[in-house]
């Protein structure tokens, strides 16, 4: 296709201010008009719209933490190039961090009712919110196995309640009725929730993933297939070219005979 | 960080305080105007600063270093002009900065575990599928044209595009003339016509 030309002056500039609608209202009549009869910039405006369209599919990472500033003072602005401090986890001593990180896995598995057996057809593992203990389960003692992890924990969620309600003291200077205490129904309710949640996640994950696999393997058959097509293409072309040859070089070797 | 209080708090501001009453009252001495800044603006300087140097760990790193760095020189900022036409150069500038020290070209590269999944849980939890693997990949076919344009077409699209100052203040911010501007851009428009096409084939 033959593109035309446009001589239109300051043609890309207008394009452009027209594209943005950053144009003044004779400057924008003007190329209106002109636009109306010039196919190349009918078409150019027209593709660079598409352009811009398609840029607006480009939405950067929700950002997870950026900035946690807090109040200053003027004071502190002057003397001081050390970034505000945070109120975050990072308040909260590491080995604290451990234990909660620790207490919250604990009482997923508990709540999750994860359960490991070991039979004749090998390891199982199985886990459900739902699942009823079987009565067996109920009846029988607290096995010499679980019991030590299940004082630990209570100690460690004891200690980590002590710690944290020393530090939202101080913090906050609430008087004691503040709502340090937790119960355990609250505890696994919210736990429950951030396990739920997770879940969810990790499904939409997963269906995600799986659903770039198949596309990835459907693109790679493709270009699979093409391949294979070029390749049987090629064979028959040269596998006739030999065939040629070899005819012709027996017509030649029967020329020869004939003649001696 | 982004805790209902907090949020209500710079809501309430939003609706009181201009950019500049906020940067005067923060060097009045009120402890709070500057986070009111900071939560308004982090998002678009993280946008910028992402779109630019093409990773998140860094594009945090200079959203911080620039509200850092506008934190400190507050004092010297007299309303010439706008707050945020003074934030994004900043960041503009820590963004150049960023692409001279690690000496590479900034190419944009999603992190495999981001993104559209977590975006259409926030907003669009009816989102299939299928539609959030057209979406990234539309996402990586527009950032691998990006990545092919030169650093001055790049950073007026973005600019333009996506946080849509006029032709003048892209050329207040990056000191070059109006008709500059729109050449850069019907340059790196151009470019990425024949950048998206190629994809499309």
């Amino acid at each position: 296709m033959i593109e035309t030309i446009c001589t239109y002056d300051g043609r890309d500039d207008l394009l452009i201010a027209y594209l943005y609608d950053e144009i003044d209202t004779a400057d924008r009549a003007a190329f209106s008009a002109h636009i109306s009869g010039c196919g190349r910039c009918t078409r150019e405006l027209a593709a660079l719209r598409g352009v811009r369209s398609t840029l607006w599919a480009w939405a950067p990472p929700e950002p997870r933490v950026i900035t946690d500033y807090h109040p200053v003072s003027s004071d502190s602005r002057a003397t001081t190039h050390e970034p505000p401090a945070g109120r975050s986890w990072h308040d909260v001593p590491a080995w604290a961090q451990v234990a909660a990180a620790l207490l919250v896995l604990g009482v997923s598995l508990g709540i999750a009712n994860v359960d490991v057996r070991r039979d004749n057809a090998g390891w199982t593992l199985r886990t459900g919110w739902s699942r009823v203990p079987s009565q067996n389960a109920v009846a029988l003692p607290a096995t010499p196995v679980s019991a030590p992890w299940r004082a630990d924990l209570t100690s460690l969620e004891r200690q980590l309640r002590t710690e944290l309600q020393a530090m939202s003291a101080t913090a906050r200077a609430v008087p004691a009725a503040a709502p340090a205490t937790m119960s355990d129904a609250e505890l696994q309710r919210r736990v429950r929730t951030i396990i739920d949640e997770s879940e969810r996640r990790q499904e939409r994950e997963l269906a995600l993933r799986v659903a770039e696999v198949v596309k990835d393997v459907n693109a790679q058959r493709q270009a699979d297939l093409v391949k294979i097509d070029r390749s049987l293409g090629f064979i028959q072309t040269s596998t006739y070219g030999e065939q040629m040859k070899q005819r012709e070089l027996v017509n030649y070797l029967l020329k020869v005979s004939q003649k001696q | 960080m982004f805790g209902s209080s907090r949020a209500e708090k710079v809501s309430a501001y939003s609706m009181t305080w201009s950019d500049e009453e906020l940067v005067a009252r923060s060097i009045g001495g009120d402890p709070d105007s500057f986070n009111q800044l900071v939560l308004r603006w982090e998002r678009p300087i993280y946008a910028l600063a992402y779109r630019v140097i093409g990773r998140e760990e860094d594009a945090r790193d200079v959203c911080q270093e620039t509200f850092l760095r506008a934190f400190r020189a507050l004092n010297g900022f007299r309303g010439q002009a706008k707050f945020s036409s003074w934030l994004y150069r900043i960041a503009l500038n820590l963004c150049r900065d960023w692409v001279r020290r690690e000496r590479r070209t900034p190419v944009v590269q999603a992190p495999d575990d981001l993104d559209a999944l977590e975006l259409s849980a926030v907003r669009e939890p009816t989102t299939s599928i299928d539609d959030l693997v057209a979406r990234r990949e539309l996402t990586h076919i527009v950032e691998r044209a990006m990545a092919k344009l030169p650093e001055d077409q790049r950073t007026a699209i973005i600019l333009k595009e996506y946080h849509e100052l006029t032709f003048q203040e892209i050329a207040d911010l990056v000191g070059c003339p109006l008709s500059t501007v729109k050449t850069r851009l019907y340059q790196g428009l151009a470019v990425l016509r024949r950048e998206l096409a190629k994809s499309e084939s």
